[in-house]
């Protein structure tokens, strides 16, 4: 499998960085963004398949950093982690285009599974776009 | 009203099956009508001949005004679908200008207090202008969200088939809901088929369709009671995902629009009606369908039937 770039979005860095050392452990490209508008900065400069987003971050949330995302890349894939579940954010998320909402915590198979078919997503989407060009 | 078949036209001939048991009657009497004649009393037989033809004449005649009425009916009933489509249009157009109304009028006030600013202080206040500009620009984000919305009716983004695993989705958004379905009292039991085969659709999509039902699940029940989400396999392509809830149930006047963009019976400002219809739209891009059952007082049932695997359609 081709190596894919992640981007992680927290504002907890203790978890950002723990989740970065294990995923580059499982030799996955990762970079991490503290805010939402760095994650979109980073967006704007770098190529990534596919974005960790924190849905409870101070400042832009991750529902308003998700629909700045889609706007602009509407072809990368994000997935939305949150400590607490709130079932309007889910709802929400899911119809601005996430690719799954998911609860922390998450086991890191589970979540290199969901990459995985994030990932896969992103690809059948540009192949497709490829086709109709 | 699905069901109702326009009644056949009017034929000019007897149904004799329609009632056998009269027009059987006629022709016994026609009967009767020629062995009288025939053994007793010729003037007998005349008599009871016309009594033969007469009912079974009447018989006729009020099996074509039946009919006739039933066609009427009909109509009547095609009139009401009709109306009741156009109520929905206005409810459509009624709960789109409530929901663009409300950001119209902020992006007003501020574009007023911006404009009362920049006549009256010099220089302006740029903090003040900031905040304004700020608060504009996130009332416009809002009012695109609904009409996104909406557009995604029309203008539909193309379903991506992936092989996913439906149990493990179901699971993954039913834990999402959990926390807030024990606060209430509401038990989620899951029923899921062990030899669920592995789909090839659209997962984001039936996220999004899982858990706007649970959501309406849990509202429709409100506090205390039970969610029961099941899996199955319907046949070689086909499979099953029924969600029941033991809540207040839905009015059955209210089940022909209950998949209609903006209808809603929650009080304005909750929910924009928009969940169902949803449903049923990315139900049928996957090549799907899905159906309610409901009665007030014992609950609601949806019940939704998906292909195995999601044949690209031209949509």
């Amino acid at each position: 499998m081709e190596t894919f770039r992640i981007l992680i979005v927290d504002d907890e860095d203790d978890f950002r960085e723990a989740i970065m050392k294990r995923l580059r452990a499982r030799k996955v490209e990762v970079a991490g963004a503290n805010s939402g508008l760095q994650a979109l900065e980073m967006l704007d400069n770098q190529d990534f398949d596919v974005v960790v987003l924190d849905v409870k971050m101070p400042g832009m949330d991750g529902i308003e950093t998700l629909r700045a995302i889609k706007q602009k890349k509407p072809l990368v894939e994000v997935i939305m982690l949150t400590g607490h579940a709130s079932v309007e954010s889910g709802i929400q998320g899911m119809q601005l285009g996430a690719f799954d909402y998911v609860m922390k915590p998450v086991a890191l198979d589970d979540l290199m599974d969901k990459l995985r078919q994030a990932y896969e997503r992103r690809m059948l989407q540009l192949e497709y776009g490829r086709q109709n060009l | 009203m699905a069901g109702n078949n326009p009644p056949s036209d009017q034929e000019p001939w007897p149904q004799l099956w329609r009632y056998p048991a009269i027009y059987g009657s006629s022709g016994l009497l026609a009967l009767l009508a020629i062995l009288l004649g025939v053994y007793v009393n010729p003037l007998l037989g005349l008599a009871t001949a016309g009594l033969a033809a007469l009912s079974g004449l009447t018989v006729h005649r009020l099996d074509r005004q039946l009919r006739a009425a039933q066609q009427e009916k009909y109509c009547v009933d095609e009139q009401l679908l009709q109306s009741q489509k156009l109520a929905a249009v206005g409810e459509l157009a009624a709960g789109l200008a409530h929901e663009i109304n409300n950001p119209l009028a902020i992006i007003r006030q501020e574009a007023e207090w911006l404009l009362f600013l920049c006549r009256q202080s010099d220089p302006l206040d740029m903090t003040e202008a900031i905040t304004g500009l700020r608060q504009i620009l996130k009332q416009v984000d809002r009012s695109r969200e609904i009409t996104a919305n909406l557009l995604n009716f029309a203008r539909r983004q193309k379903p991506v088939a992936q092989a996913l695993n439906l149990n493990r989705l179901v699971g993954d958004m039913v834990r999402l809901v959990a926390k807030e379905a024990e606060q209430r009292h509401i038990q989620i039991v899951t029923d899921l088929a062990p030899d669920l085969p592995s789909l090839s659709s659209d997962a984001p999509l039936l996220r999004q369709v899982v858990l706007n039902l649970l959501n309406n699940a849990l509202q429709a029940i409100g506090r205390e009671g039970t969610i029961t989400i099941r899996t199955q396999v319907l046949g070689a392509d086909q499979i099953g995902l029924e969600i029941r809830d033991t809540g207040c149930g839905i009015p059955k006047e209210h089940l022909p629009r209950i998949f209609d963009p903006f209808f809603t019976t929650k009080p304005s400002g909750q929910g924009t009606g928009l969940g169902l219809s949803i449903c049923h739209g990315i139900i049928e891009r996957l090549g799907g369908a899905i159906t309610v059952a409901s009665e007030v007082g014992q609950g609601s049932t949806f019940t939704i039937k998906l292909p195995i695997t999601l044949t690209h359609q031209e949509i």
